[in-house]
């Protein structure tokens, strides 16, 4: 018999080794010793700790591969408390971006249980200490629609068909947002969510906005604004189909589908412009175009003649198409000027600026007819527009340049200013001279009262560029807004010895 | 050293920066040598403008006026000089500093002034593809939108970060010198370019 530590099942400190299975035996109670090295239960622990993370992300396919980061960063040591689990969640992260499929930082943070800066912090430094920078695959905002429309709880009990077509649209529409700058001023989990809401309410799925932000953590105001901002392009982009002026925020829905395929006809209209060998061709192909989009005696369709076909077209189907097309017809669904015809008229009554059609059958034959008629002119004034992409700038470009703009507006007014002061008998012809510029440099809107007295329009920005001006700054400086610096530099002349 | 006050109304040397914009100057960090141990829990008493507490920040916190900057006085006799806007002011502000120190009864020199960090920031009037200019230049580019808005940008020579965003504001930090700063942006300058978003 021997004495070591007490026995695991009764707490007795005897024992006895077996010699034929080499096990020690407790010999009150005949339980089988394990015995386990510090290092052996500090791994134990730490596999634990990586499953005990990764299996609420869903990850858990990808524990070997996150315990073999962990192990290259530690040298086989691992870790334990509070800042090895921060560690997991980071090398959960850098493992799915590794392989473009990215998850939400936010995600990743909340499974933890910690700030989304800290485990931000983490991320930079095992991509640091792993030298993966060079080929670190960038955020994919796409992929990251796709895993939420995946995993949408509220999307679970809708049919399949739908879930996909859903998911073509989002990607395709999440693009655009892209490229329309509403996902590159912002984090991008709100602009998601925004975009998601956007294909369920198109689609008629019952998820809210709060559910959908709930589930990737993300502010639900924020995904308003996002949702606000993705709507108000959508207007714009609107702009391109015959009735765009009479879309708005509140009906864009309903005319999101042909606006969106107008938008990707377009596309498909410069890809295949750009195969063309000069520009001759596509002239000539323009006017065949036109001309027999005039034809009386048939219809037209979009997508032949030469032009590529991409397959996310066919999951833009229109509801009035469904009943004249079968099965066999899926792969070749166009928009017909019918169709289009009929689409313009029920956005009409719906928006109960259309006439009425009375009378008898001549009468709404002789109606309709004039009714193609004009939706045809309209068609051709659509296709000389060939550049209908909408092109939007950045809100932040757009504020600089008002700001720089305000500013040029100011320093005009100071030099007014100067100017009428230096020469005061002149006073009169100088404004004879600029009166324009006098006129702009005191919009009535800018008139205020203080205790009872209208007093001039000039403001402490004013009077900084005033002096400015006086010390022969640069006006492209000033415009540039850097008031401290400048002052600090041309004003104070603390810089000169 | 008078021309270095008149050199914001001069025109843009176009040898010096061909792109045409010449960033501004925004802060100076420099640091310099008391060489004498201090006690600052006089100078706190005794100085206006100090704020000092053990707890928080080892270091005597000063301000002055003119120019108008902060200072880190440290027991050892180090000081750090911030929120300068040129080298000659960073370095008129040092030698204030350094004067009140005197004037405490410590018996402060003025060595090794150096310049350690400038920052520097211009716009380019145009919006940038950040995205594209992540894929091209992954190798010295950062770009988290779950973090920052801004694609960091790690210059290699000169050895200066450049933060990119897209409304075609930039930054520029880590000159020791102005020259690296204006280097750096004209480095930077043709991709920028090559990643901007016309306007119609």
């Amino acid at each position: 018999m021997s004495k070591s530590s007490p026995c695991t099942y009764c707490g007795e400190a005897s024992f006895i080794h077996d010699d034929i299975s080499s096990e020690l035996i407790c010999s009150s109670c005949g339980g089988v010793q394990h015995l386990y090295s510090y290092r052996q239960r500090k791994l134990f622990v730490a596999q634990n700790l990586i499953n005990e993370v990764t299996n609420p992300l869903g990850l858990s396919f990808k524990s070997s591969d996150v315990r073999s980061m962990i192990s290259t960063i530690t040298e086989g040591e691992f870790g334990q408390g509070e800042w090895f689990k921060v560690l997991i969640g980071a090398c959960i992260y850098v493992v799915m971006r590794k392989e473009d499929r990215p998850l939400p930082m936010a995600e990743v943070a909340s499974t933890i249980g910690i700030d989304v800066y800290e485990i931000s912090r983490m991320i930079l430094r095992v991509v640091d200490f792993l030298n993966l920078r060079p080929d670190f695959p960038e955020f994919d905002i796409v992929h990251l629609l796709e895993r939420m429309i995946r995993n949408c709880s509220g999307c679970a009990s809708a049919e399949r068909n739908l879930i996909e077509r859903m998911r073509k649209q989002g990607m395709f529409l999440i693009q655009c947002a892209v490229k329309w700058y509403l996902s590159i001023e912002w984090r991008p989990v709100p602009l998601v969510v925004a975009v998601l809401v956007f294909m369920v309410e198109l689609n008629g799925v019952g998820v809210g906005m709060e559910e959908l932000a709930k589930e990737v953590h993300a502010r639900v105001s924020t995904c308003r604004a996002r949702y606000k901002e993705l709507l108000e392009t959508l207007v714009k982009v609107a702009q391109v189909l015959p009735w765009g002026k009479d879309v708005t925020v509140k009906n864009i829905i309903k005319n999101a589908l042909v606006g969106i395929q107008y938008m990707e006809r377009n596309a498909m209209l410069k890809h295949g412009e750009k195969r063309e060998e000069g520009l001759d061709q596509a002239t000539v192909d323009l006017k065949d175009v036109v001309v027999e989009c005039l034809r009386n005696d048939g219809e037209f369709e979009y997508g032949v003649d030469g032009m590529s076909k991409r397959k996310d077209s066919r999951y833009f189907m229109l509801e009035s198409n469904a009943g004249r097309v079968g099965g066999g017809d899926s792969e070749r669904q166009q928009i017909s000027l019918e169709c289009l015809s009929v689409l313009y008229k029920k956005f009409l009554d719906e928006n109960n600026c259309a006439e009425s059609l009375r009378g008898s059958g001549s009468a709404q034959k002789r109606r309709i007819l004039q009714f193609d008629l004009l939706d045809k002119k309209l068609l051709l004034k659509y296709l000389l527009e060939k550049d209908v992409e909408v092109d939007t700038m950045s809100p932040s470009f757009v504020n600089g340049q008002l700001k720089c703009k305000m500013r040029r507006e100011r320093i005009n007014a100071s030099m007014v200013r100067i100017k009428r002061i230096m020469h005061q008998s002149n006073a009169d012809l100088a404004d004879a001279e600029i009166p324009g510029t006098l006129d702009g440099s005191y919009p009535e809107s800018r008139r205020k009262k203080r205790k009872g007295m209208v007093v001039d329009d000039v403001d402490w920005e004013d009077l900084i560029i005033e002096t400015l001006v006086l010390h022969q700054v640069k006006e492209e400086e000033i415009e540039k807004g850097h008031y401290n610096t400048l002052l600090d530099l041309h004003v104070f002349n603390s810089g000169i010895v | 050293m008078a021309d270095q006050g008149l050199e914001g109304s001069q025109p843009v040397d176009l040898q010096k920066h061909p792109s045409g914009i010449v960033p501004t100057l925004q802060n100076i960090v420099s640091t310099v040598n008391l060489d004498c141990k201090l006690d600052l829990k006089t100078i706190a008493l005794q100085a206006r403008n100090a704020e000092y507490n053990p707890k928080r920040f080892a270091a005597v916190i000063m301000r002055i006026r003119d120019p108008k900057t902060t200072a880190l006085i440290f027991a050892s006799g180090k000081m750090v000089c911030t929120g300068a806007k040129s080298e000659q002011q960073s370095k008129l502000a040092a030698r204030k500093y350094a004067r009140i120190i005197q004037k405490l009864g410590f018996p402060a020199k003025f060595k090794d002034f150096k310049i350690q960090n400038i920052v520097g920031s211009c716009d380019v009037k145009f919006p940038i593809r950040l995205e594209g200019l992540a894929y091209s230049h992954g190798a010295f580019s950062s770009y988290e939108p779950e973090l920052f808005p801004g694609l960091i940008y790690r210059m290699k020579q000169p050895k200066i970060v450049l933060l990119i965003f897209v409304s075609g504001k930039i930054v520029l930090t880590g000159a020791k010198v102005r020259d690296e700063t204006y280097t750096a942006f004209e480095n930077i300058y043709p991709v920028l370019t090559e990643f901007r978003k016309n306007q119609q």
